[in-house]
């Protein structure tokens, strides 16, 4: 039995934080993108509202869509929120029982990525099967790039748990990094517009465009499916956020128990992903979208940074 | 500071410098490649004033202090206004696709590694990854010069690769004698100078580009 700093009902807590916040964070980067273009904007609640009126939502299905198309956003949303489970919240230090680790979590990202994708070729609508095809192109540039990524940190630390890389990472924050986690960290900020599915790679405000990927994928779901995929999404974004400030970002240290430690990592949790969300609402309002031809050779950079971080802590 | 900060820093700055570099590779426009190259130039003064802090050494204040007046400003400043001379935006022109060159990167990088690392008896003397960055830092700016087809551009590689130079003389013999960094400066200067002279000539006389002088046979 693993002795862990992290028991169960903590562990279901962070877990539930992350989703309830997640709509949160979407609405947040949209508010601060429409207020950076000098727009009112929706307010930062708007996504719950939206979740709860797509819940409340009856459902229509294309006639082509088999059984299983019913069943995809409940698996999509199941994989995205156990990869949740994963993302150290408020503290840091492994699990008190057998949890699973960085590559863990990426694969159950790329299992509700595939599921997203099947579904949507499922339902035989000609925009699902190119965002699809788009996705999962996207997808092959991205994923390798995060595992090495988390390769670059795991060497120094010697394991893959995301707990204990961030016990690893210590408070000091930016002081202690070495030389890799420098690239491996322009790495992830290259790729987290595309991971949560934004400008450049990406435009999350279109419906009906040529230019889309995610949002084509959904296009065939209504209702209370429609609100998985959404919740599922947004999960999955502060997710990504979750494991860039672990991997990246100090945690509350592994004895800080009681409420007030818990508030304190809460707190912190809450400053590194506004910090992340900034971030992202900046890019979005000062790139253009790509050109689909032209995001290979954006992520490329990613893929060269995170290869040279690779080869600087290995090397 | 302790002699282990130092080389944190300076293999931070490496980092840091290495991924200035790869922007350099991937920017689609020159500009950028140009501020990218300014902001290298930067790292290098701040790497130079690390190591004057440490070493106590007053030559490597000067060193960084002229390089921050010369190459990080006075020089992007000469290719910015040659752009704007020129009106090109949008000047990169790979011969091969931006994709493969990065490709090309990451191999220059591994080699970069593992050549310093079978330097023996030279490696153990030097710590930290000051060396292999400089190695790759280097390649990688004639990796730019080979890549390119306008002058411009190979101008950018040709101060990257300068830069990386540079960064490996001063990490790893802790400064050298301030005349041959002084020397090596004014040849830079030099250079630009006569480079943007006979761009910008080439271009108002024959309205070519470098690249179309390989036709040029007599």
């Amino acid at each position: 039995m693993m002795t862990g700093s992290r028991p169960l009902g903590l562990v279901l807590l962070e877990m539930a934080v992350l989703v309830l916040l997640g709509p949160f964070v979407t609405g947040g980067v949209q508010k601060l993108k429409a207020r950076i273009q000098c727009r009112q904007g929706a307010g930062i609640l708007q996504p719950y509202r939206d979740l709860v009126k797509l819940l409340r939502k009856g459902t229509v299905q294309a006639d082509t869509a088999s059984g299983f198309f019913r069943l995809i956003p409940v698996l999509v949303l199941a994989a995205t929120v156990a990869a949740g489970a994963l993302v150290p919240v408020v503290r840091a230090g492994p699990p008190a029982f057998p949890l699973g680790d960085a590559l863990m979590l990426l694969g159950l990202l790329a299992l509700a990525r595939f599921l997203t994708a099947v579904g949507a070729l499922d339902a035989g609508g000609a925009f699902g099967g190119m965002g699809a095809s788009r996705e999962m192109t996207i997808a092959t540039l991205v994923e390798p790039v995060m595992m090495m990524v988390v390769f670059s940190i795991a060497v120094a630390a010697g394991t893959t748990e995301l707990g204990t890389l961030a016990a690893h990472r210590g408070t000091s924050w930016i002081l202690a990094w070495r030389a890799a986690d420098f690239l491996g960290f322009a790495a992830m900020l290259v790729l987290l517009p595309a991971e949560t599915g934004r400008i450049p790679v990406d435009n999350p405000d279109t419906h009906l465009e040529l230019t889309m990927l995610h949002e084509g994928m959904l296009i065939e779901h209504s209702g209370s499916g429609l609100g998985c995929m959404l919740l599922a999404s947004h999960t999955r974004q502060i997710v990504t956020l979750g494991l860039v400030s672990a991997l990246f970002f100090p945690l509350g240290p592994a004895d800080g128990a009681g409420a007030a430690g818990f508030l304190l990592g809460l707190g912190a949790f809450a400053a590194k992903i506004l910090l992340l969300a900034i971030f992202l609402a900046l890019v979005e309002s000062s790139y253009a979208k790509l050109r689909l031809f032209r995001v290979p050779q954006y992520l490329g950079i990613g893929f060269v940074c995170a290869l040279t971080a690779l080869a600087l802590s290995v090397l | 500071m302790s002699a282990e900060t130092v080389q944190t820093i300076i293999d931070d700055l490496g980092a840091l410098m290495l991924f200035t570099m790869i922007l350099v590779l991937a920017a689609g426009q020159i500009t950028r490649a140009i501020y990218a190259v300014a902001a290298q130039s930067v790292l290098i003064a701040i790497a130079g004033a690390t190591l004057a802090m440490a070493t106590g050494n007053p030559d490597l204040w000067v060193i960084a202090g002229v390089t921050l007046t010369v190459k990080a400003t006075l020089l992007p400043w000469v290719l910015l206004w040659v752009v704007r001379r020129m009106n090109v935006r949008r000047e990169v022109e790979p011969v091969i696709p931006v994709g493969a060159t990065l490709a090309l990167a990451v191999a220059v990088v591994v080699m970069a590694f593992h050549l310093s690392a079978s330097l023996g008896s030279l490696h153990q003397a030097i710590t930290g990854n000051a060396l292999p960055v400089g190695i790759a830092l280097t390649l990688l700016g004639v990796l730019v010069m080979a890549t390119r087809k306008t002058a411009l551009t190979q101008m950018v590689g040709l101060f990257a690769s300068e830069n990386g130079i540079f960064f490996t003389a001063m990490a790893v013999t802790q400064g050298m004698p301030l005349i041959i960094e002084i020397g090596v400066i004014l040849d830079v200067i030099l250079a630009a100078l006569v480079m943007t002279i006979m761009v910008l000539r080439v271009r108002s006389t024959v309205d070519a580009d470098i690249a179309d002088l390989a036709r040029l046979r007599g």
